[in-house]
């Protein structure tokens, strides 16, 4: 009974629904993708070197790597991005997620989760996570939240 | 401008409902094995018939408004159509099941009549859709499948004003429209911006919104040449087929399950948010109008109306669940009457539907110019909105969530 439930029935059915099947795959390759993390984790620093906050979130969450494959990437894209959270004052976050497009905001909320889902992991700090994910919700709706547990295009 | 007419059919939900033609019953299934038939009787709906055929829940029910069959569909893998016969003994006119071979060895989870109501098609789990047509040399019902490219659960169906396209919504993420068909029964359709030559099981068309999930509801313009489809990431989109462009609006709510069209240039859609929301657009764009439910407005329910609003901000969890706990660690109650509210009401949602409304349907009008719609939902009730009775969504509309 040890198996009970865990046995992959899947691998019988010769029609199965594949999860990449429900998402278009992402479309560098994990080299590429690497390359492209590191080039806006530059950028960000540049960005955040003068203060632009809203500067260096608009770089890093453009064209963001998601998938399998590209774990380097998305550890680097986080990792550039709790930089920028961490270095925002609290009071400028409300302003900061009000101006970002409805995509941003998505993007945004899902590496919230991503890095809420990583305690202690580098740089990740709950409270501030949780600081930004207040502020995020208000300026976008339980809407932004329902598609960042609904997006198969995992970052 | 009416108020919603709100009627408390059970205190089960309600998983799907269907008027006759004439709107005096309502045949609905209490999320149980049975379709139950109620009439109007001056204010109140009562039951008057019972349809006991199926085995297993019934998932969807359409009553076909002009030939006045209806049709059900079940986890039990059947569907049968029902008809009123006269007894042969004594002549008093009963509901009759006729069977309908769909072939498949999974749940049917949708149904809709065709507009000429020659035809019916079953959504189904086995991922595929039965198109169904009568047999009369065997009194049945017989059925072709729509397989490729469903990949998955097919949720929702809605056919094409020309009785021969069908969209269908899908559990793969993807709204398609498919050719349903059928020599014996169909005539050619003229062509269409979803086609020329349009035999059985031609893909039209393959849809799904920026961030994916389930597709819960499809739906045509009353023209047939637009479509909008309902997905499980919070988003409606409306799709003009040409381009083909596509319009996507993301919401702050949640996901909405189901959507009627109420002209060509209007739509309303209705889901977890508990509140049907208006739509409208044309071509160059759509957008989000308001909602039919004035939660501004006092409920009869009374008392409780305001409650959460005031001091509450966008997105803060302040749900009477949420008070209740809150008591309990900061103080040690167990009884949440000092939060804010009054006690015993505090669960109760400042909408008018008190849970997920699971379905929505045309109820006056005519299918260009609809007056009126119906809504049922997993709270029991059947409520018929005045749809022009538009509200704003005050604030924020994330506001209105669970107060």
């Amino acid at each position: 009974m040890d198996n009970f439930r865990k046995i992959d029935i899947d691998q019988f059915d010769e029609d199965v629904l594949l999860e990449t099947e429900l998402y278009e795959p992402y479309p560098l390759d994990p080299a590429q993708a690497l390359d492209d993390a590191k080039q806006k984790a530059a950028a960000v620093r540049s960005s955040l070197s003068k203060g632009d906050i809203p500067g260096a979130l608009g770089t890093i969450l453009e064209g963001v790597p998601y998938g399998p494959n590209v774990e380097d990437a998305k550890t680097l894209t986080l990792q550039t991005l709790v930089t920028i959270l961490n270095s925002t004052k609290s009071s400028d976050v409300s302003n900061i997620v009000k101006a970002l497009s409805q995509d941003q905001q998505d993007t945004l909320m899902k590496y919230i989760y991503k890095g809420m889902g990583m305690p202690g992991w580098g740089d990740v700090s709950g409270s501030v996570l949780l600081g930004w994910h207040e502020k995020l919700t208000e300026a976008a709706g339980i809407g932004c939240i329902v598609r960042t547990l609904t997006d198969r295009r995992t970052v | 401008m009416s108020a919603p007419e709100i009627h408390s059919l059970s205190a089960t939900p309600i998983t799907s409902h269907s008027f006759n033609g004439d709107r005096s019953q309502v045949a609905v299934s209490l999320n149980s094995n049975d379709v139950t038939i109620y009439s109007r009787q001056g204010k109140d709906w009562n039951v008057t018939e019972t349809l006991s055929e199926h085995d297993k829940l019934i998932t969807s029910i359409d009553w076909a408004p002009n030939s006045n069959r209806i049709v059900t569909a079940s986890q039990d893998r059947n569907a049968y159509v029902w008809q009123e016969t006269p007894d042969p003994q004594t002549g008093k006119l009963v509901w009759k099941p006729t069977l309908v071979l769909l072939r498949i060895n999974r749940a049917a989870t949708f149904v809709r009549w065709s507009p000429n109501e020659d035809k019916f098609a079953v959504a189904t789990g086995a991922r595929a859709i039965a198109v169904c047509s009568y047999d009369s040399e065997n009194n049945w019902w017989v059925s072709r499948h729509l397989k490729k490219p469903i990949r998955s659960t097919v949720l929702s169906l809605d056919w094409h004003p020309n009785n021969v396209l069908l969209a269908a919504g899908s559990a793969d993420m993807k709204a398609r429209v498919f050719s349903a068909y059928i020599k014996d029964v169909d005539s050619r359709p003229p062509p269409s911006v979803w086609g020329e030559r349009l035999p059985f099981n031609t893909v039209c068309g393959e849809y799904g919104s920026p961030s994916g999930g389930w597709v819960h509801a499809v739906g045509f313009s009353p023209s047939g040449d637009v479509l909008a489809f309902a997905s499980h990431d919070s988003t409606i989109s409306i799709v003009y087929p040409s381009g083909p462009v596509i319009y996507t609006i993301k919401l702050n709510s949640l996901p909405y399950v189901t959507l009627s069209w109420t002209s060509e240039d209007s739509l309303i859609a209705a889901g977890h948010d508990c509140q049907p929301i208006v739509f409208s657009g044309s071509a160059g764009g759509w957008h989000l109008v308001g909602t039919l439910d004035d939660t501004s407005a006092a409920k009869q329910s009374g008392g409780t109306r305001g409650f959460g609003v005031a001091g509450s901000q966008v997105g803060r969890l302040n749900s009477a669940a949420f008070h209740t706990f809150r008591q309990a660690d900061s103080r040690g109650t167990s009884s949440p009457t000092s939060a804010a509210g009054s006690g015993s009401t505090d669960t109760e949602l400042l909408t008018v539907h008190q849970n997920t409304i699971t379905s929505i349907r045309p109820f006056s009008g005519t299918a260009d110019r609809v007056a009126q719609v119906s809504t049922t939902g997993v709270d029991g009730r059947l409520v018929i909105w005045d749809v022009n009775n538009v509200t704003e969504l005050t604030g924020k509309m994330g506001a209105l969530r669970l107060h």
